[in-house]
């Protein structure tokens, strides 16, 4: 193939790539972009099928009302502050575990690593009240760090799990030459280790961020004091009444104010999908 | 605080055992489970104590409140399952679930992956929008879909406009019709999350080894199948396994599209089991049915793990 | 990784440190300097319509605190449709609330896991409080003998119909008996519009018609289910309604079709020309549907007469409460004319049967509930009332699609009952 024909091929497929693409991107969005109508389209008590992207009388009154309702900023905080500690505690225990699990053979690995991943599928609901027991008991009812403890504890496993595949890609190569160096085991999993699995950390950050973010049945069983809700609760509270009576484009409103902080975290974080660190390092 | 003692323990072991195959032979290797430490004591305490505790309710006719005497049952609870239609009913459409939802997600999430794994001035652009539906609210969507599978929605209307149908199927008003209008949420719902682990793991795929193949003159598809996929073989281990684990658990989108109805027929495991536990306070019941689906869930998830497995032996 | 992570890292362990020991002195109660705090769980507020929680808020619990000093009321607001789980998690915890405004068809459930007061015996007032109250919506409190809450706020179902429909039908008045929907239906035959709409086969859509069809469910003691679900009256009554779904004239909702056209959307649209629902819909259209003038009309009248069902709340009182007697009198109070009527204007009926006229004068597109109140009838007040409606769901749908015959689905309906019933 020559240069010429090659680049031209390229141009074509990149063309075709992106149409592709940009077809796909269009369906993945149009609910949410429904969703985005209905927020500034006034008195929707019924969604109408076939649905309406353009609303007649544009509003931004479910925005007021969302933010008027209830005490909307100070749940963000509280949601915000809860996600993040939750996160940062979360993504540095599961690869402090994933290290272990990817870099030693040790008696009991695979016992824990499957009780770990037992963990994952049990489900959540039926654990609901022996954990409002424990959680009674250990004083952590009613406040934002029983919602911290339970849910870096609840995003552990996955994260230990996703991590350990990225961990175990460190090159051994690597590795050893810093044992050479007389690099402890904390030094190789915190300047090796680490800084390799940057795409895996950054999607762990991602998830768990989103999971804390968006949980709700944990935060509305433990949670009483107002004060203390954390977002989805107050979401939920808008859409009130079984099918009786919702407000959707409240509701929506709402939803699509909760969902900014969850993008900004995903932008900020997908940067971190670098290409190359570790081919580059070993074979380069 | 742990962290520090752990890293002051390491720092004694300077000559930590090495990496995967050289087992260096060592009395106790401490360093493994200090990693371990604050992590796993954590887990033990919130997830696997109350996991116990599930199962010792399983074996009861369970009664909620602290200080009422329970029945013990032993295994009369999970007998029931096995006689119970409805138990089978709801496994029945679980699966379908898990074989309408699966295979769609993982092709779908590699393709979306590779695509926006090259180069584009676009491609954060795009990968925020294939990334949306992850993060918009389950309740919400599955609302939506149900407006869009409703009698008069937008799948009919488009189905009867294009000739394709008549446009007058009552998709959720059927077992099979409302699982797969169902497995069709959780499909556009999951391709952006299995999109994410693909494009991180691809970021760990040796671009010299890509040359290499390039020059020895590999096709696309040839370099896909000897470069990329076991690059990320991890990652595929990851999304399998998860998205299994996710389909034995799917509940919102069913309670809200369907609430398991016409009649029950399109109950999953959970919508089922929920409604016993906090509808009829059968805890004992549903706690049963949680270990049994547990247990489903571990056999094929080791299955999986043993499949993925590497010619070294190392599980991903 | 580099200090900035680490940093924040570090950060957040030394702050959830700080707020676990936050979480640790948690407080109890409140009786420090002398005050009472009782703690009040409801639904109130709802779909961003928190014009209930306001009054409820800022105008009725003031009014009872000013008249009873010492004591607080604390009120917490949880969404509708998770207070049932919250309620059970938190019963199995301990940790229930002084008050909780239950729904009507909790009341025996709770009162069977012994986490509730009997007030009538632990109210010396308590027959003259009841006695005011509608015997239908008294009756949901009920649980083997003993009266574990008093009625807080009710409602019922009517007939709603779109003036339109019932033009094309030739009709100038709603369909008054089961017969006159019948020929309704007839006279809709070859038009768009269905006679009748429903959104399931459970309790809460049933019962009007089988009890204004001469029919019950079970024995007045709650003993046996066959013989009385299964009756020639009920066939009859679930045959016409067959009948209707057969012949396309009652909605696909009726046998759990979610695609279905929703009532609150089908009725103002002109899909459908009658339901059965709630004083909240007028709520609903007076926004989305301005033109949409409904009518409303007593539940259609067969061998029984015309008896809709009874819906709504009841306030009862915890055993774990430590302040029962301020509890009691803050049940006395919403039990007042203050109370009860204050909740009118935002869409409460009043559960006192001697208001019901100052409710019609207030709100008088109220007067058809209010009549209908006063014949409406209570679900079956068992423990695990919430099976009935599965049962009847999962019985009857085969009946309506023609699979099995009315009696034959009433009578599997009936034996699951009686196991319910048994246990």
């Amino acid at each position: 193939m020559s240069r010429s024909t090659r680049r031209a091929a390229g141009i074509g497929l990149g063309t075709v790539r992106h149409v592709v693409l940009l077809a796909g991107a269009l369906l993945m969005i149009a609910p949410f972009l429904y969703m985005v109508a209905i927020s500034f389209t006034p008195n929707s008590y019924v969604l109408t099928t076939p649905p309406q992207f353009v609303p007649e009388n544009p509003t931004l009154g479910n925005y007021a009302q969302a933010l008027d309702a209830q005490d909307i900023p100070r749940y963000f905080v509280n949601s915000l502050v809860v996600a993040t500690i939750s996160t940062a505690i979360s993504v540095l225990l599961s690869s402090m575990m994933a290290y272990a699990f990817a870099r030693f053979r040790f008696p009991g690995r695979e016992v824990i690593f499957r009780i770990l991943l037992v963990g994952l599928m049990i489900p959540a609901v039926m654990l609901l009240i022996p954990q409002f027991v424990l959680a009674k008991h250990v004083g952590l009812l009613d406040s934002l760090g029983g919602l911290v403890v339970f849910y870096v504890a609840g995003s552990l496993a996955l994260n230990t799990f996703l991590l350990r595949g990225f961990l175990e890609q460190t090159p051994a190569e690597l590795d050893e030459a810093m044992q050479m160096d007389g690099a402890n085991a904390w030094t190789r999993y915190w300047r090796l280790a680490l800084p390799l699995a940057k795409p895996g950390l950054a999607t762990a950050t991602i998830f768990t961020f989103l999971a804390c973010w968006d949980e709700f049945a944990w935060a509305l069983t433990i949670i009483n004091d107002p004060e203390a809700r954390t977002l989805p609760i107050a979401i939920r509270l808008l859409a009130g009444q079984g099918n009786n009576a919702v407000q959707w484009g409240v509701v929506f409103a709402a939803s699509v104010m909760a969902v900014i902080p969850v993008i900004v975290v995903f932008l900020v974080f997908q940067r971190h999908f670098v290409q190359g660190l570790v081919s580059g390092a070993v074979k380069g | 605080m742990t962290i520090s003692s752990l890293q002051a323990r390491a720092a004694a072991d300077a000559v930590a055992p090495g990496p995967r195959p050289r087992t260096r032979r060592r009395r106790f290797p401490a360093t493994p489970y200090l990693f371990l430490l604050p992590g796993f004591v954590l887990f033990a305490v919130t997830v696997v104590y109350p996991i116990t505790q599930a199962v010792q309710m399983s074996l009861y006719d369970w009664r909620i409140i602290g200080g009422a005497t329970s029945e013990f049952l032993g295994l009369a609870n999970y007998a029931r399952a096995l006689g119970d239609d409805h138990f089978w009913l709801s496994f029945g459409n679980t699966v379908f679930y898990l074989i309408a939802t699966i295979p769609p997600q993982i092709v779908l999430g590699l393709v979306v992956a590779l695509l926006l794994h090259a180069r584009s001035p676009i491609r954060p652009f795009l990968r925020v929008l294939y990334y949306l539906p992850v993060v918009t609210s389950w309740v919400v969507v599955s609302l939506l879909f149900r407006f869009l599978f409703a009698d008069q929605g937008l799948i009919n209307w488009t189905l009867g406009t294009t000739g394709v149908t008549g446009g007058d199927t009552s998709w959720l008003a059927d077992r099979w019709s409302g699982m797969l209008a169902i497995s069709a949420l959780g499909v556009w719902k999951g391709v952006g999350w299995s999109m994410m682990i693909f494009l991180a793991a691809l970021q760990g795929v040796p671009q010299s080894l890509m040359e290499a193949a390039t020059v020895d003159g590999a096709n696309r598809w040839q370099r896909f199948r000897a470069v990329t996929l076991p690059a990320i073989r991890a990652a595929m281990a990851f999304v399998t396994v998860m998205l299994v684990i996710g389909a034995f658990n799917v509940f919102i989108s069913v309670y809200l599209m369907t609430g398991g109805g016409p009649a029950g027929r399109t109950d999953v495991l959970l919508t089922y089991m929920y409604r016993l536990a906090f509808g009829d306070l059968e805890f004992g019941y549903g706690s049963a049915i949680a270990v049994i689906l547990t247990l489903v869930v571990l056999v094929l998830s080791l299955a999986q793990l043993r499949l993925f497995r590497d010619r070294d032996g190392v599980t991903p | 990784m580099k200090r900035p992570i680490r940093i924040l890292a570090a950060g957040s362990t030394v702050a959830a440190m700080a707020l676990i020991a936050a979480g640790c002195s948690a407080d109890d109660g409140g009786d420090s300097d002398g005050t009472v705090t009782i703690t009040f769980w409801g639904s109130y507020g709802n779909g961003g319509n928190s014009t209930q929680q306001d009054v409820l808020e800022s105008t009725l619990i003031p009014a009872f605190e000013k008249a009873n000093p010492g004591v607080q009321v604390e009120y917490l607001d949880v969404p509708y449709d998770d207070l049932l789980q919250k309620l059970t998690t938190s019963a199995a915890g301990d940790e229930l609330p002084d008050l909780v405004r239950a729904d009507l068809g909790w009341v025996p459930r709770f009162a069977d896991l012994g986490v509730l007061v009997p007030l009538s015996q632990e109210m010396d007032d308590f027959q003259e409080l009841a006695d005011a109250t509608y015997p239908g919506v008294l009756a949901t409190n009920l649980w083997e003998g003993e009266y574990y809450g008093l009625p807080l706020d009710t409602n019922t179902r009517v007939l709603i119909s779109n003036p339109a429909a019932l033009e094309a039908a030739g009709l100038s008045a709603p369909p008054a008996t089961f017969e006159e929907l019948q020929a309704m239906a007839e006279a809709l035959d070859g038009t768009d519009i269905t006679a009748f709409a429903d959104g399931g086969l459970g309790a809460w859509n049933l019962m009007p018609w089988i009890w204004s069809g001469g029919g019950d469910i079970t024995d007045a003691d709650l003993t046996t289910s066959t013989g009385y679900l299964d009756s020639a009256a009920n066939v009859k009554t679930i045959q016409m309604l067959v009948d209707l779904y057969q012949a396309g004239q009652a909605s696909s909702g009726l046998v759990g079709n979610e695609g279905a056209i929703s009532t609150s959307e089908g009725l103002p649209g002109g899909n459908y020309a009658t339901i059965l629902d709630g004083p909240w819909m007028t709520g609903i259209w007076a926004g989305q549907f301005p033109d949409f003038a409904p009518v409303y009309s007593p539940v259609p009248a067969g061998d029984g007469g015309s008896i809709s069902v009874v819906g709504g709340e009841d306030i009862v009182l915890t055993a774990s409460s430590k302040h029962k007697e301020e509890a009691m009198d803050f049940i006395r109070f919403t039990q007042s004319e203050e109370f009860q009527l204050a909740l009118v204007p935002t869409g409460q009926l009043t559960v006192i049967e001697s208001l019901g006229d100052k409710q019609i004068e207030l709100d008088p597109q109220l007067a058809v509930f209010t009549e209908q109140l006063a014949t409406a009838r209570n679900r079956l007040a068992i423990p695990n009332a919430s099976e009935v409606d599965t049962i009847l769901n999962t019985e009857l749908v085969p009946a309506f699609e023609g699979a099995i015959s009315v009696k034959e689905a009433l009578e599997n309906a009936a034996a699951k009952i009686d196991e319910l019933l048994a246990s």
